[in-house]
């Protein structure tokens, strides 16, 4: 089952297209949704949970959103990136209230409550009213009301937002913790490009109103390589190989002490390499093929659009 | 925090039933009701407030139907008037109490979900806005009914209890349906009208002070443009006259202070229903559109 089915899906709000004949089969266990302020990226989520009504169909689940979209609720965690609390409330309170409406016996819900507080990391300040809690904490308590009902798919919406590096490393071990230990997977909204890299496998870029892309991460910045675009690691004396390939009619380039980016001519292999390595007496120890960053494939992506 | 050392119970998939979706508005009634509750200023103290009120009312007419008082010629009939017009005369303090309660309760609460982000709470989940209107009504007419529906009842039934034959007793049997109907149309007034005033702005401060002025200055006026002009529609705008004629009209009991005099019973009940459903229809329309606005930030 896919976990998310889009096909012609579209939304206008007036004359302004939300989104605009949106194809998509969306899957993997990290999913980064990516895109510019004002791609779609929100209206999307609204449509995924059946909150607005669109054109097309949108399946998530498998569970049709367009007119199912509690069922879909009941089933989805959401942690939205504003602050979403009651006053007047202890964590503790807020994710059994959280877990009754979403349909939990009550006694199941508390249980829960403080289960899913105690993995978020709260333990005993789980008692304490929201109101006094930091921004790391606020953050904490936000992934556990959206845990509290066991979902199987969760929506972060930028979870790392506001966090001091330390409390950030913390939230993306719990996000990387999530689909090995609970089963879920998670469609990370964030655009923080470097937070993408470190916890997901697959990607989503939209782009005014657009998928621009969907794969997976690898694929995204292994798209444009191509196998004559090298990065070629050695034990030491790179210049000597260097001038070895640029006889060859490579085009060599020093990134450290121990590597080189390498440019092969059209017809050449890797092979090339190796041969140099061994005619100037150098020892290979790693060669791949070169990539873009992430961010460098997400402008690609975006500017091509 | 470090890697390995991730914090866990002992995670079990949740395999039990779910409730019916019919049954999120209960959930969200007693919440209102536990929140309410919580602490001492949002509602405790006014519902002392409406103990006191029964209990002097009480104490009025018990004292006035000491057999002392009917010895003492045209008198009695003074004091026999006062035991019967107590019930209907502690209405409007009634009112005043679930006014009191009604700043510190219902006239924020959707201007302060709004401000809190508590709708993006609420809505990311299988709550529909109609569960979110329902409960919140229905927990807060339960809490209402405490403070202008318990008081009135009990009064009845000690106006019962005073009665000194059984055939006194049938005689005044009406006054517990009497009595339940004027609690029960302050109660769903009191309830939905500071809760539709709530709806209205997206500020808590805003939201108070425009149900203030309605009831406290928009209340004012009407009386004296109805006791001016001799229109008891204009006059049953304001909502404890509109009660108050009600149960005036009802108990058939002479008023005090004039409030009630151009108000029929059904200007009142109708003012306080059209109040009552406009509210509503108010807050329906705010909840609505913040279901739609609420998750992932306002489009």
């Amino acid at each position: 089952m896919t976990l998310i089915a889009l096909k012609g899906l579209a939304k206008r709000f007036g004359p302004i297209v939300a989104l605009s004949e949106v194809d998509a089969a969306i899957d993997g266990k990290i999913i980064g949704l990516l895109g510019p302020n004002g791609a779609g990226k929100s209206t999307l989520l609204k449509c995924l949970l059946g909150l607005v009504p669109f054109e097309g169909t949108a399946e998530v689940l498998g569970i049709p959103a367009a007119t199912r979209g509690a069922d879909i609720r009941d089933r989805v965690g959401y942690m939205p990136e504003q602050e979403a609390f009651l006053a007047g409330m202890s964590a503790v309170e807020l994710c059994t209230y959280a877990g009754e409406l979403s349909g939990l016996p009550r006694t199941e819900a508390m249980q829960r409550a403080h289960a899913s507080l105690y993995y978020a990391g709260l333990e005993e300040k789980r008692y304490q009213p929201i109101d006094g809690y930091s921004t790391g904490m606020k953050q904490r308590v936000k992934l556990a009301q959206a845990l509290v009902h066991d979902p199987e798919l969760l929506f972060l919406d930028e979870p790392t937002n506001g966090l001091d590096p330390r409390s950030r490393e913390e939230m993306l071990e719990l996000i990387v913790d999530l689909p090995v230990r609970r089963g879920c997977a998670i469609v990370l909204s964030t655009h923080l490009l470097p937070d993408v890299e470190r916890v997901c496998d697959h990607a989503v870029i939209m782009h005014k109103g657009r998928v621009r892309f969907v794969g997976s991460i690898d694929e995204l910045r292994g798209a444009r390589g191509r196998l004559g675009e090298l990065i070629v690691e050695v034990k030491a004396e790179p210049e000597k190989l260097s001038a070895a390939l640029s006889a060859a009619g490579a085009t060599c380039r020093q990134t450290t002490p121990v590597q080189l980016e390498v440019d092969l001519p059209a017809s050449a292999t890797n092979k090339l390499v190796f041969q140099a390595a061994r005619d100037v007496g150098v020892q290979v120890r790693g060669i791949e093929v070169r990539r873009e960053s992430l961010e460098a494939a997400f402008l690609r992506v975006i500017e091509a659009a | 925090m470090s890697q390995g050392a991730i914090h866990d119970l002992g995670y079990q998939r949740y395999t039990g039933a779910r409730r019916d979706a019919g049954t999120r508005w209960r959930v969200i009634m007693r919440h209102q009701i536990a929140m309410a509750w919580k602490t001492w200023w949002r509602f405790k103290a006014w519902v002392g407030m409406a103990m006191l009120i029964a209990f002097i009312a009480g104490a009025v007419m018990y004292i006035m139907s000491n057999r002392m008082f009917h010895g003492m010629g045209r008198m009695g009939d003074a004091v026999l008037l006062i035991r019967d017009v107590a019930l209907p005369q502690s209405i409007a303090w009634f009112c005043r109490a679930a006014f009191i309660c009604s700043l510190t309760l219902n006239a924020t609460i959707i201007a302060g979900d709004v401000q809190s982000g508590a709708f993006t709470f609420y809505f990311a989940r299988s709550t529909r806005p109609r569960d979110y209107v329902i409960g919140k009504l229905a927990g807060l007419g339960v809490l209402m009914a405490i403070l202008t529906l318990v008081g009135p009842l009990l009064l009845a039934g000690l106006r019962l209890g005073l009665c000194e034959s059984l055939s006194d007793v049938i005689d005044h049997l009406v006054l517990l349906p009497k009595a339940a109907l004027v609690g029960a149309l302050a109660t769903c007034a009191y309830a939905a009208v500071p809760l539709g005033f709530s709806a209205l702005a997206d500020s808590r401060r805003t939201a108070l002070a425009l149900w203030a002025a309605y009831y406290l200055v928009g209340g004012t006026i009407a009386i004296m443009i109805g006791g001016i002009s001799h229109t008891g529609w204009i006059a049953a705008l304001d909502l404890p006259s509109a009660v108050e004629g009600v149960a005036g009209k009802l108990f058939d009991v002479p008023v005090l202070g004039g409030r009630l005099t151009h108000v029929t019973l059904t200007q009142g009940i109708v003012s306080l229903a059209v109040q009552i459903v406009v509210a509503i229809a108010i807050v329906a329309s705010s909840v609505g559109k913040a279901q739609k606005s609420g998750v992932g930030g306002a489009t």
